[in-house]
């Protein structure tokens, strides 16, 4: 496990910003100075990973989020309604005002028939029908995770479903999340920011630079031992994984201060390679992950 | 004066100058002083594992087959391809007619590079992702492609 160190002011505050600004926009809500969100999630074709790591959160946490800061109208593993009732909840949204987070790409491909999310009036719905008839309507759409953000794991070669990114799709501004899966403080942070001031400061790819600003390689505990060419050759070894295949020189968020699991530990922390998870391109573009045949 | 000699110059003084700050760190008690102290050997140390470096390849200029020392050296395609970063070689990837060195570039690890790999003329994927960008300039040149 790698130790945080607490008294650097950088690393303190970074770790802060998710619960301030969630914190932030409860306290609003409960003075009236500004209205709960509500918050539809759709799961699209991923692996519903995204929605497992937002349950995950902990300060701040899952519970916060839909008791206090938003009406979680719809997400099909974990509301109550289920079928045509379920259904009728996600479609009966549109035309109030609600913030739109979607994980997973979209199958495209005969007429995206590959992703069946349910039924409406004896119709079957695909994950192309909801994403059209929704993304334009909503306030913000936020693309969680790499599948949504890129195409990730969904739209690997060969792609057999033809699936795209969420922004690809529509004809408007999507802010992107990437990570395999989404960070609950990257989503949470964002939400309560978007609840209070609006759309946050993004990048060039419409990443939240609060979250998504330093490369993990300029900000990694391991930086030192690269810096001085000493690397590992296999697993385990607990200096720099560049001649293993690390991503980490190519991939900007930040886990390296965040950690994962409740802030516990993170890849490199654990003698793995960062595989590039939260970068375009993953995961064709990011292999190999891990290579035993290496450079001198 | 040779550069091996000059490396050797150096590296003395260098470790004259680690000794007085090992000597003043002995005497002196406040912390803040110390801490200053401790930086400037930190960063002799820094300084002497870089010219025990540059001194090794030093030694090495002579070897006019190692590529690394010879960026007058033409390659064919067919012998760039060996350089894939692969089974202990280095890595190296042409740009229009260059040969540079990514062995120890760190958007470069497992020599590879957003699905490209290292050994082969890569022109056009640079256009396509670089243009106008000056990410060459911060690579070695080893080297040129055969006309
Ligand atoms: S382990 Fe990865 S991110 Fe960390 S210094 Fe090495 S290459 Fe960079």
């Amino acid at each position: 496990m790698s130790d945080i160190n607490n008294n650097c002011k950088n690393i303190k505050i970074r770790l802060e910003t998710a619960s301030v600004l969630v914190n932030n926009a409860i306290e609003a809500i409960n003075q009236n100075k500004i209205k709960k969100g509500n918050l539809i999630w759709l799961e699209l074709t991923g692996c519903s990973g995204n929605i497992i790591s937002l349950l995950d959160g902990s300060d701040p946490s899952f519970k916060k989020l839909a008791t206090k800061m938003v009406n979680f109208i719809y997400d099909n593993s974990l509301m109550a309604a289920e079928g045509e009732l379920a259904m009728d909840k996600l479609f009966g949204a549109i035309g109030s005002d609600f913030i739109l987070a979607v994980e997973g790409a979209i199958s495209t491909k005969d007429n995206g028939l590959y992703n069946v999310i349910g039924r409406w009036r004896g119709q079957p719905v695909t994950a192309l029908d909801a994403i059209k008839a929704l993304g334009e309507k909503a306030s913000y759409v936020i693309a969680v995770g790499t599948c949504a953000s890129s195409g990730g794991m969904s739209a690997a070669r060969p792609n057999p479903a033809a699936c795209v990114p969420v922004h690809s799709l529509l004809n408007r501004k999507v802010i992107r999340l990437p990570g395999c899966p989404c960070h609950p403080d990257w989503f949470l942070g964002t939400l309560g920011y978007i609840l209070q001031f609006g759309e946050p400061a993004l990048d060039g790819d419409n990443r939240p630079l609060m979250f998504y600003s330093t490369l993990i390689h300029n900000i990694c505990p391991r930086r030192p031992f690269f810096n001085q060419g000493i690397f590992a050759s296999q697993l385990g070894e607990e200096t720099c994984m560049f001649r293993l295949g690390c991503r980490g020189p190519v991939t900007r968020v930040d886990c390296p201060i965040r950690q994962w699991n409740n802030h516990v530990n993170w890849p490199i922390g654990n003698n793995t390679p960062c595989i590039g998870c939260a970068m375009f391109g993953f995961p064709d573009k990011m292999e190999p992950f891990v290579s035993y045949d290496i450079t001198r | 004066m040779n550069d091996h000699e000059i490396f050797i110059n150096l590296i003395k003084n260098n470790i004259s100058e680690m000794l007085e700050t090992i000597d003043s760190l002995y005497i002196s008690c406040n912390s803040c002083t110390k801490n200053m102290l401790l930086n400037r050997l930190r960063r002799s140390v820094t300084n002497l594992s870089m010219l025990v470096q540059g001194f090794e390849s030093s030694q090495h200029l002579s070897d006019a087959n190692d590529p690394q020392q010879n960026p007058t050296r033409v390659f064919t395609l067919a012998e760039l391809r060996k350089y894939n970063g692969r089974n202990g070689n280095p890595a190296y990837v042409a740009v229009n007619g260059t040969v540079y060195d990514v062995t120890n570039n760190a958007a470069w690890a497992a020599a590879t590079h957003f699905g490209l790999t290292s050994g082969r003329d890569l022109t056009g994927e640079f256009a396509s992702c670089h243009s106008g960008q000056s990410a060459l300039s911060r690579l070695k040149a080893v080297g040129t492609i055969a006309e």
